[in-house]
């Protein structure tokens, strides 16, 4: 086991705190300060995890931890091409350009409609409405958790008061920069009782040589009645690492959809997506697709946390693994004593395409009530042969009856995308991803 | 109609039937672990040099590890100081037939039901008693004798067949696996010793009824299993325990070893003492249970009913090492009042074309927390592996809790993995059901338990199935008749 000494980050890291302190105190809230030198105190002990802990014992990001990060990005022109590939044709939405963590402040596709309000996390780290949401923000032994919020310096604020259905948010996060980087862009959104709204994220960086190391975290509070979609789509280029912490906290009868669709190109990809069911009678999906190629690792940690009665969940999660990637499951439904009549539900397939690919699926049940229904299930393996005679027999070429296929499998997934233009998008990533000689 | 909520009352207070002591003088080593036990219980029992080497590398490895951390529930705090390491009874002359057997032994056996002067009329079954850790009576052993089977105790086999035990004791479960198994290696007392010979179909059921008697003592069994290329065997284990305020460690360690074409069936009923009805005073059960199919199309299968001891922690293993190999796994495992149970099994696919099949049942009442942890792993060799997993649990009670951990890791494109699991309480529906055909409350949920362990039960013996059907009622009496 490395210890934090050996990691020059874990130096740097703990550098840039104590430097900002200073800085920071004059501008922020005492209750944001509090939090933040809470979170950095953990980190601090807890240091950059490694595969002995539990929770990263398929993902070793060791050799990503030894390369040199500046934890401040310089001012860097944007490729139009990054903008280009971060777009979905024929959306029509609002649309919001975020280059390394930052907002310019423009909405193309704009002006925004009343009942959204979107603000930089700069800005709003001095209005009390952000502050207050950190004031019980507890991050427990998250690593990374703990480290953006020590470290955040911008992100989106999104205040969502009425329903915005005429058409959705898009947010590009682009990643660009003159040298490797670490970033950690935080956004928090909060919906408001009744508000309803669907989000689509769509994640590119800079193809090269070029490292960056993306630590994002987004808190989403969505209260009483309100309902919001949200859609990951996260296509960025090898130099990438992607850590990727969503917190969701659903109050009573509201509704959350979350499709995280992860294709390859970043070398190391960890989604951490959590939904807390704070109150009785939510709805959650969670659905999840990750084409792995190359020497891609790519690990979905869910949770599922039912702490009261009457509320329903539902995930999927399907898996394509090519060359030699690796990909990681591990999804955890928790049933507190007083969530009774609990339903909950949990799917993982994985198809593993190539010999040289790794799966490792953990799905996990912790149940304290009785009066539930709960399963889950997960499988890992190969085409099915008498498919593949099937389409052969009709004429189809091995390559091609293999992509047919692999489109099947992931069809699952992607039929459950409400917006046309979102999905056909996402198809034809998965074209363009699996080539015929792929399969 | 008596309602769930008494049915559940009347499991939670349900004591322990089988809690007696049987009153026989005991040769007890001073308590304390340190390399001079060792010495102690390796000299009293006349063992060679190089077990006793072999004791004391246990003890080292011991000594370098810690108490794991990563379990399911509060690991209560042992002082493995105080635990008296060696308890034999002080007549320690053989028998030649049953009649010379201490009598109050015998009344004990007959209390728990087990009638082994009446082993002849339950034809099929050979028992080797172990009685606090010596071998004390072994039937049917003359007829074994015949095929060339070896069933004796461990200490026995040491003694007569020094070169299968050194070749194989420690080579599936290694005295450094894990601290419970460092433990049994330093400091096992005895334990059973089963050799197959090439080509031999046992024609009984082998079997031993472990029973902890002795206050303040661990017991460390070993068991070495051995089938021979061609070879079969069933063998059984099964415990009962007396009751008791102090809580009791039993670490034991099992090893099977199942050559070319050879199969094991192990088959485990668990009943020890749960503890009061607080929890306190059960027996802690450690297990260390792997099984190595080292030769092509070699099978081991794992059963076991557990509804004792305040904690069982085990995972019966296969290693499918040889190609064609089959392992299987099938568990009920019953918790309630206090008792928790973190159990399941590791299959560990190397040889092309291995297949591994996993049904665990858990049922939880009162208090209980019952967990199935597994592994499935698939080498990048193991081509064309099978898995298939199932794990069920009911709940009983809005305090009892069920926890799934199954792991998967796969390095091989061929594999086929599938797991399902599923949580549920007993469905409302089925007991009104057989309440309208004149079904009481009680006896309905009597049934709809069996029925959901029946593939389970079906895994086993025949004698067994018996005694593990008749220990479900009686552990979840009050709902089972």
């Amino acid at each position: 086991m490395t210890s934090q000494q050996d990691i020059p980050l874990f130096e740097e890291v703990v550098n840039e705190f104590d430097q900002r302190a200073g800085e920071l105190s004059r501008e922020e809230s005492k209750g944001l300060r509090t939090a933040r030198q809470a979170a950095f105190e953990k980190f601090r002990a807890l240091g950059f995890p490694s595969i002995k802990h539990e929770d990263w014992k398929y993902t070793n990001i060791n050799k990503f931890l030894k390369e040199e990060y500046a934890l401040e990005a310089g001012k860097t022109a944007t490729p139009a091409e990054l903008l280009d590939r971060a777009t979905i044709p024929g959306l029509d939405c609002y649309q919001i350009v975020l280059v390394n963590g930052v907002w310019d402040g423009q909405v193309i596709g704009g002006p925004l409609p009343k009942g959204i309000e979107i603000l930089r996390v700069a800005d709003a780290v001095r209005d009390s409405r952000f502050a207050s949401y950190f004031e019980d923000a507890k991050w427990g032994n998250q690593h990374f958790a703990n480290l953006n919020t020590a470290l955040f310096t911008d992100g989106l604020f999104i205040n969502l008061t009425g329903a915005v259905t005429e058409k959705p948010v898009h947010i590009a996060h682009l990643y660009v920069g003159d040298r490797n980087l670490m970033l950690q862009p935080r956004h928090m959104w909060v919906c408001k009782p009744n508000s309803e709204l669907s989000i689509v994220e769509t994640v590119v960086s800079q193809a090269g040589e070029l490292k960056i190391w993306s630590n994002s975290l987004t808190d989403i509070i969505i209260n009483r009645d309100a309902r919001l979609d949200h859609v990951q789509i996260q296509e960025a280029s090898s130099g990438l690492r992607m850590v990727n912490h969503t917190t969701v906290h659903q109050k009573k009868q509201s509704l959350y959809n979350n499709y995280t669709f992860t294709m390859p190109g970043a070398e190391l990809v960890r989604n951490d997506l959590q939904a807390r069911l704070e109150e009785d009678h939510t709805e959650t999906h969670l659905y999840g697709l990750y084409l792995a190629a190359g020497s891609q690792l790519v690990d979905n940690h869910t949770l599922v946390d039912h702490q009261q009665p009457h509320c329903y969940s539902n995930e999927l999660y399907k898996g394509v693994l090519l060359e030699q990637s690796t990909g990681v499951f591990n999804g955890k439904v928790y049933v507190h004593q007083d969530a009774q009549k609990t339903n909950a539900f949990q799917q993982n397939n994985n198809l593993v395409i190539s010999k040289k690919a790794t799966i490792d699926s953990k799905p996990e049940l912790e149940i304290y009530a009785d009066d539930v229904k709960c399963s889950h299930g997960s499988t890992v393996g190969q085409f099915s042969e008498e498919a593949l005679f099937y389409l052969r027999a009709r004429g189809l070429g091995e390559a091609t009856a293999k992509a047919l296929l692999i489109n099947a499998f992931a069809f699952d997934v992607t039929e459950k995308l409400k917006n046309p233009a979102v999905e056909n998008h996402v198809n034809q990533l998965i074209s363009y991803h699996i080539p015929v000689n792929h399969a | 109609m008596a309602n769930d909520n008494e049915i559940i009352d009347n499991i939670a207070n349900k004591e322990y039937e089988f809690g007696f002591v049987t009153d026989i003088e005991m040769d007890v080593a001073p308590a304390g672990l340190n390399e001079d036990t060792i010495r102690y219980i390796s000299a009293k029992k006349n063992e060679p040099e190089w077990l006793l080497e072999w004791r004391l590398k246990g003890l080292q490895s011991f000594g370098k590890q810690k108490l794991p951390e990563w379990q399911n529930f509060e690991l209560p705090a042992i002082d493995f100081q105080k635990i008296s390491y060696y308890a034999a009874p002080k007549s320690k002359k053989k028998y030649d037939s049953l009649d010379q057997v201490d009598p109050e032994l015998l009344a004990t056996f007959e209390k728990l039901g087990i009638p082994l002067n009446e082993q002849k009329a339950l034809a099929g079954v050979a028992v080797d008693v172990v009685f606090d850790s010596v071998s004390v009576a072994t039937t049917y052993k003359e007829k074994l004798k015949e095929l060339g089977i070896i069933f004796c105790s461990f200490g026995e086999a040491v003694r007569e067949h020094p070169e299968l035990v050194k070749k194989y004791v420690g080579s599936v479960v290694p005295h450094s696996d894990n601290i419970f198994a460092a433990l049994n290696a330093a400091a096992f007392s005895d334990g059973s010793f089963v050799y197959i010979p090439k080509g031999v179909r046992c024609p009984m059921e082998l079997s031993t009824y472990f029973r902890i008697n002795t206050e303040n003592t661990g017991q460390f069994e070993r068991t070495l299993i051995i089938a021979d290329e061609g070879s079969y065997v069933s063998y059984l284990e099964g415990c009962t325990a007396p009751m008791r305020d102090e809580n009791q460690l039993h670490a034991a360690v099992v090893e099977l070893i199942a050559l070319e074409n050879a199969e094991i069936k192990y088959s485990t009923v668990q009943n020890w003492y749960p503890g009061d009805k607080d929890g306190k005073g059960g027996i802690y059960n450690f297990v260390t249970k792997r099984g190595i199919c080292k030769g092509a199309n070699s099978k081991i299968s794992w059963t076991q009913v557990e509804t004792g001891s305040a904690i069982t922690w085990k995972y019966p293993s296969v290693i499918l090492q040889g190609d064609n190999t089959t392992g299987e796994f099938y568990s009920v495992a019953v918790t309630k009042n206090k008792q928790i149970a973190d159990t399941g099994t590791k299959m560990y696919h190397i040889g092309k074309n291995s297949r591994s099949r996993i049904i665990s049942k858990g049922i939880s009442a009162g208090q209980g927390q019952n967990s199935y942890r597994g592994l499935v792993q698939i080498g990048s060799k193991a081509d064309d592996a099978r898995n298939f997993t199932q794990c069920d649990s009911l709940l009983i009670g809005d305090r009892c809790g069920a926890h799934t951990f199954p792991y998967i890791e796969s390095k091989n494109n061929t594999a086929m993995v599938e797991h399902e699991a599923t949580t549920s309480k007993i469905g409302e529906d089925q007991i009104f059901y057989l309440n309208q055909r004149g079904i009481d409350s009680e006896k309905a949920v009597a049934l709809i338990i069996n029925g959901y362990a029946k593939e389970v039960l079906n895994q086993l013996p025949m004698e067994f199935a018996v005694e593990a059907q008749k220990l479900l009622s009686i552990t979840l009496e009050g709902s089972v008749g």
